[in-house]
């Protein structure tokens, strides 16, 4: 084993306490406090378990924590209103509505409904749109993390060789625009590309984001390369044995191999521990730069892009 | 010299054909498209771009209307008459012309033109529908840059592509336009270490930097289709003259295909904004057809 080990849950802590720093000041010298809002439809417990601990490290940081849960079968026209209501409460700085909703209900069109200024999942087609033409924006929470990680790591990303595997809006699309706008040289690969081994094997850079269990191994990766692994997938472990029902036990593991990539790339994030912790880091730092930008402040530096 | 020399000005006369044939049965509904072009200031710098939309406008069947405001209108008075422009059902799209004064943000005004008029696809909605895969209006160089390569016998799948330039309006557009139609597309720039690299490895190279020469014979693989998007005007012996941003003989006698300069890109763009016209005015169409359909309200 060679890589470093990126741990993005000691760098995450960091993010929190920095935002933590910040809330504070904001409250010190300007008497205003953060606010995070978040809509659950439904009662999905992994949802459940992913809200809770936004809820629980917004309070953490000291921001104001709004959660809206809603029954399963709310309508389209409940939930908008309610949207409604967040965009216009000037003590909501960030909305998001947590995925997967129920089939009746269409994940685009409720982006859309949400204010882009306070979009900081920075999914609204707007957001994206500033963001490639190069304008402020928020953005989305994972590629955020992904580029902190690399920028902690490296430094300077500028020049280097860069391969997104996964083309989508969520993760594949805004690393791309944010490793470009870091002056790297980006290639963009997916399920199409050809001989997508030895595309991967010219980067400097690997971003895995296409949620395939270890499907990147050590063999596609250029010796010394920085692998950051976006993939969370949960696959059976009959080595850990059986769960009390009787079935086997499962483990999380990544897009990428983790054993034979370490042996090869010069750093590389665990799953978990690496990307995942950022996503959340990521939200709270969004939603204090979208209260500075709604309250005509200037903006954290470094805390978001 | 091996290439084949892809005619921009017969694929550009081939869209204009299409777009007037659209043009007459908007027109016949009551939707004729009509664009109206902003020049502020200094008018004679884009004088012979407007002159030449106006000339494809008629054309294609589109009415397009030049205005030239003074340069020292304010960008106050500016929002005030695009605002105008946006509630008007009679403009369907807007234009605006480049240089603009220093004291107007060309960003600002762009995002002002509402999304459905926005004919250039400047907008930020529009760049992020491209990005999302959801091409409604897109830039028109980039559009039509993708336009000319999707006229080649090449399966855009898995189709390896080098784009040289990561500008907003051409480059970017152009990756994710690209990608969109399943191409492995990679980006690179001045800060690239070996644009060679890069550019030997694709099937079709796009380069949009500004400057002459940069792509060379060598720097293509054999039979690959090269899209120019560069103007340039440079002076020669012979007097002055516009160039691509690729040496085009000795790329010539490498790539399958080829887009000249001038006659390649240029009019192909043209014809795009003017496609833009007549989906714009579509698109309003439906939009307000959709509006009054609705009984409930």
């Amino acid at each position: 084993m060679t890589a470093t080990v990126i741990d993005g849950k000691a760098f995450a802590a960091k993010v929190r306490g920095q935002v933590a720093e910040h809330v504070a000041r904001l409250k010190e010298e300007h008497g205003i406090t953060p606010g995070l809002a978040v809509v659950l439809v439904g009662e999905d417990p992994a949802s459940q378990v992913y809200v809770r601990s936004k809820g629980k490290m917004t309070v953490e940081c000291g921001m104001n924590s709004y959660e809206h849960k809603l029954p399963i079968d709310v309508s389209q026209e409940e939930l908008y209103a309610l949207l409604a209501k967040l965009n216009a409460d000037p003590a909501v700085h960030g909305i998001l509505c947590q995925f997967p909703v129920p089939a009746h209900l269409s994940e685009t069109d409720i982006v859309a409904q949400i204010d882009p200024a306070k979009d900081v999942d920075g999914l609204h087609v707007i957001n994206a749109g500033l963001l490639a033409s190069g304008q402020k924006t928020l953005v989305s929470c994972t590629p955020l993390g992904c580029l902190m990680l690399l920028r902690d790591h490296l430094g300077s990303l500028s020049g280097k060789s860069a391969v997104i595997v996964g083309r989508s809006n969520l993760v594949g699309k805004p690393v791309a625009q944010l490793l470009l706008q870091d002056s790297c040289t980006v290639t963009i690969a997916h399920s199409r590309t050809k001989d997508l081994a030895d595309v991967v094997r010219g980067a400097d850079i690997v971003v895995a984001a296409v949620g395939r269990p270890e499907m990147v191994t050590g063999d596609w990766i250029k010796p010394g390369a920085t692998v950051i692994d976006v993939g969370i997938n949960r696959i059976d472990a009959p080595e850990k044995g059986l769960k009390e029902d009787g079935s086997v036990k499962t483990r999380l593991v990544g897009d990428c191999d983790y054993a034979s990539c370490a042996e090869v790339a010069g750093a590389i994030t665990p799953v978990p521990g690496g990307v995942g912790p950022m996503t959340i880091a990521c939200l709270l730092a969004n939603t204090v730069t979208a209260c500075c930008r709604a309250n005509g402040l200037a903006e954290p530096e470094g805390l978001t892009v | 010299m091996r290439a084949a020399i892809i005619d921009g000005k017969s694929i550009a006369a081939d869209m204009r054909a299409e777009v007037a044939k659209d043009a007459g049965v908007l027109a016949d509904a009551g939707w004729a498209p009509k664009l109206v072009s902003i020049s502020i200031g200094d008018t004679a710098a884009a004088e012979l771009y407007v002159r030449n939309q106006q000339k494809q406008a008629n054309s294609a069947g589109v009415e397009f209307e030049a205005r030239n405001y003074p340069a020292e209108t304010s960008l106050e008075q500016m929002t005030g008459i695009l605002q105008g422009l946006n509630a008007d059902p009679r403009v369907n799209g807007i234009i605006i012309q480049r240089p603009l004064p220093d004291h107007i943000p060309v960003k600002a005004l762009q995002k002002m033109v509402h999304p459905l008029k926005d004919v250039e696809g400047m907008h930020p909605a529009s760049i992020g529908n491209i990005v999302y895969n959801d091409l409604a209006l897109g830039p028109c160089t980039a559009v039509a840059a993708v336009e000319i390569l999707k006229t080649l016998p090449m399966d855009m799948e898995g189709l390896n592509v080098t784009v040289i330039g990561h500008s907003e309006i051409v480059g970017k557009p152009i990756a994710f336009l690209m990608m969109g139609l399943g191409a492995t597309v990679t980006v690179c720039h001045h800060m690239t270490r070996s644009v060679a690299m890069h550019s030997r490895a694709a099937d079709a190279v796009f380069v949009a930097v500004g400057k002459p020469g940069l792509v060379t014979g060598d720097m293509l693989k054999p039979g690959a289709a090269l899209i120019d998007i560069g103007i340039n005007r440079i002076e020669t012996p012979e007097g002055g003259k516009t160039v691509g941003d690729a040496d085009f003989d000795s790329c010539a006698e490498v790539a399958g295909w080829i887009t000249p300069v001038p006659g390649g890109v240029g009019p192909v763009t043209v014809a795009t904004l003017m496609k833009n016209a007549v989906l714009a005015t579509r698109m309003q169409m439906e939009q307000y057809r959709d509006a009054y359909a609705r009984t409930d309200i």
